[in-house]
């Protein structure tokens, strides 16, 4: 009877091993959905196109690497680079494709997206916006980008070196823009520089002759802008075109095949993190060797930084699956606030309070159509 | 899934409720304003600096809304509804253009460029109305009032004079009507109602910036109006299914490379609108001239 009795526990719970195995085996190899929150269409899609072509190739060394014992999918939804847009996709993103992991990028969106995935409890990571204000977003935001108050700091040695101390700026007047206002008129009181003129445009607007004539009477040794799209370009031809022949500065944005490939931009000083394409660490010559066997050209900031925000995903759900923990936005969460330093493109990359990332910095110049390292 | 859903019916309801307070511009009384957005806009401004500065509440929010709203419309309506047609759609522009600038460099009352972040969870009379079926239910009960109101108003005297003045402004005049002040409160009246919807779309997105109430929010509004068909109730709702549900089914369809999905997106649903236009000239909801 007692035989029996083990035998019918037995049988049921063969029974219901043979139930629940399939089950299991499918949840342990259910892939991991990480997804994108780009702008895919409309005139910002040149942005979606370059941060989605630096994650897909870190997909690609994830994948030859064997890193994680599930795969990986992506599930990808167009912003339209607009809050609404934004707000929309990130609900589809965490409640219809589930997913862990969302690669954002534009202020407006961010700010939309972040109260939705904060509630959903997802990982969001920013390689794109700089403004200073996407700091503390929210517990579940981070960027791997510095913000530009960064790239400023950097800057003013430089400035303070090559003897440029009359700074002419034209910024678009959003929280971009006014953080570089402010770093600008205290960093430069403090190295003996001085903020000559401060010209604020809207973010649409096209035409600078009249900017370009207020800057020219202003007599900058130099001219810094801190805009973004397809604005930059234009800005540069534009102040060139009026007779502007002083060094141009600006920030990471710079960084986009257009400002890089315009002739006018010959000499335009960028500062950016890190991208020493020449650097000898393993990850950043792998990334580089296989960015420029794949795409015939050098890889841009933005390609580094969502190729980092993908990698990071990685190591962390690496770190996750080693200790047995299942990989959701919380425990990503909990293992990034635990780890910290992260072995990335451009060298090591420190999350700090307050979501932000410090990454080694670099002034660049562009000569004969590429980014170069100057210091 | 339900999550979702529910986010796209709160979305669409809001819309709804933008949608039909254009509907009566344009569908009644033939007035083509691109300016709509600007008053979705104050409505959404002035509701979340009320949930900011004083208290969350979507009554009061939407009560600021559409009184900020209906005020500022005065401002275009009193001088622009001087002139007809296409000037009125130009000196409508002219104000949208203004408005998007304004948003930008009221640092103080819009946040500028950056806009107003952490906007609270909404109550209403006390009680939490945040979770998600709560508050869609709440711009439901909103959008049916602002509905029955409509259809009431367009079958009174109101309402006729209006459809009078749309369809013959001379005529109406010549029969006593006061052409100018019934457009002034057809005016004040559907920009009232936007701003009640813009009040309810600070809550549902707890973040507002400029980005939200562009020329092409304007477009977007009127071609819902225009694509579902004017001068009927649920005309301007079918628009608002249609063109805010459309690009979200589409992201549903496999086929599409998840690369490729804007580009593809756009595509389809600009060609399903020129077919519409071409086959459904009055609207998919609307009635010809002849059986208004």
């Amino acid at each position: 009877m007692k035989q029996y009795g083990l035998n019918r526990r037995g049988f049921v719970a063969a029974g219901a091993a043979a139930l629940v195995a399939p089950r299991l085996a499918l949840a342990q190899s259910s892939p991991y959905v990480v997804g994108t929150l780009f702008p895919m269409s409309g005139p910002n899609a040149e942005y979606g196109s370059l941060f989605t072509k630096g994650i897909e190739l870190a997909l690609e060394h994830i994948r030859a690497d064997n890193m994680l014992k599930r795969p990986i999918t992506m599930a990808v939804q167009d912003s339209l680079a607009t809050p609404q847009g934004g707000a929309v996709g990130m609900t589809k993103l965490a409640n219809v494709d589930k997913a862990v992991w969302v690669m954002i990028g534009f202020t407006g969106v961010s700010k939309a997206a972040a109260p939705i995935g904060t509630r959903s409890k997802v990982m969001m990571i920013n390689g794109g916006g700089v403004g200073p204000d996407l700091a503390g977003l929210s517990p579940y935001y981070w960027n791997v980008i510095p913000l530009v108050n960064q790239e400023v700091r950097v800057l003013l040695p430089w400035l303070q070196k090559e003897k440029l101390k009359r700074i002419a700026l034209i910024y678009v007047d959003d929280p971009l823009g006014n953080s570089v206002v402010q770093e600008l008129r205290k960093g430069l009181a403090e190295t003996g520089g001085e903020l000559v003129g401060a010209h604020s445009i809207p973010p649409a607007t096209q035409q600078f002759a009249a900017i370009a004539a207020r800057v020219r009477d202003s007599k900058p040794d130099a001219v810094y802008f801190a805009s973004y799209g397809a604005q930059q370009s234009q800005i540069i031809k534009q102040l060139r075109d009026n007779g502007i022949t002083q060094q141009i500065i600006t920030y990471s944005a710079g960084t986009i095949p257009s400002v890089v490939g315009l002739p006018e931009s010959e000499g335009l000083i960028v500062t950016s993190q890190v991208s020493d394409w020449e650097q000898g660490d393993e990850v950043t010559q792998r990334f580089v060797k296989d960015w420029r066997a794949k795409h015939n050209g050098d890889p841009t900031s933005y390609n580094q930084n969502y190729y980092n925000a993908m990698r990071l995903f990685a190591l962390l759900a690496q770190g996750l699956e080693k200790a047995g923990t299942e990989v959701t936005g919380e425990t990503l969460l909990a293992e990034l606030q635990r780890v910290r330093r992260f072995p990335l493109v451009g060298g090591e990359g420190v999350l700090e309070d307050g979501g932000t990332m410090a990454m080694p910095l670099q002034i660049g110049q562009i000569r004969n159509g590429r980014l170069q390292k100057i210091a | 899934m339900t999550a979702y859903l529910l986010n796209l019916a709160t979305l669409a309801t809001i819309f709804g409720i933008l949608a039909a307070s254009l509907n009566l511009l344009i569908g009644y009384a033939g007035i083509f304003s691109v300016a709509h957005a600007v008053f979705f806009g104050l409505g959404a401004y002035a509701g979340a600096q009320v949930a900011m500065l004083l208290v969350p509440d979507v009554l009061l929010a939407c009560l600021a809304g559409g009184a900020v709203a209906a005020l500022l419309s005065l401002g275009l309506a009193l001088p622009a509804l001087r002139v007809r047609g296409e000037y009125f759609v130009a000196a409508s522009l002219g104000l949208q253009m203004m408005a998007v600038t304004v948003f930008s460099e009221a640092h103080a009352l819009t946040g500028g460029h950056g806009g107003l972040v952490g906007i609270p969870l909404p109550t209403l009379l006390g009680f939490d109305v945040s979770a998600q079926g709560v508050f869609l239910t709440v711009c439901l009960a909103v959008l049916a009032l602002i509905l029955l109101a409509i259809r009431m108003l367009m079958r009174g005297s109101f309402g006729r004079s209006l459809m009078a003045i749309r369809d013959s402004e001379s005529a109406a005049e010549a029969f006593g009507k006061d052409v100018r002040q019934l457009k002034t409160l057809v005016v004040v009246l559907g920009c009232a109602l936007a701003g009640v919807g813009g009040a309810l779309f600070s809550f549902y997105m707890m973040f507002v910036n400029v980005e939200s109430f562009t020329l092409e929010q304007s477009i977007l509004i009127m071609a819902m109006v225009i694509i579902g068909g004017t001068a009927t109730l649920a005309g301007p709702l079918v628009g608002v299914l249609l063109l805010l549900l459309l690009p979200a089914a589409l992201s549903f369809l496999p086929f599409i490379p998840p690369t490729q999905i804007g580009a593809v997106q756009q595509f389809i649903y600009g060609l399903a609108m020129a077919l519409l236009m071409i086959f459904r000239p009055a609207g998919i909801a609307g009635q010809s001239a002849g059986r208004r």
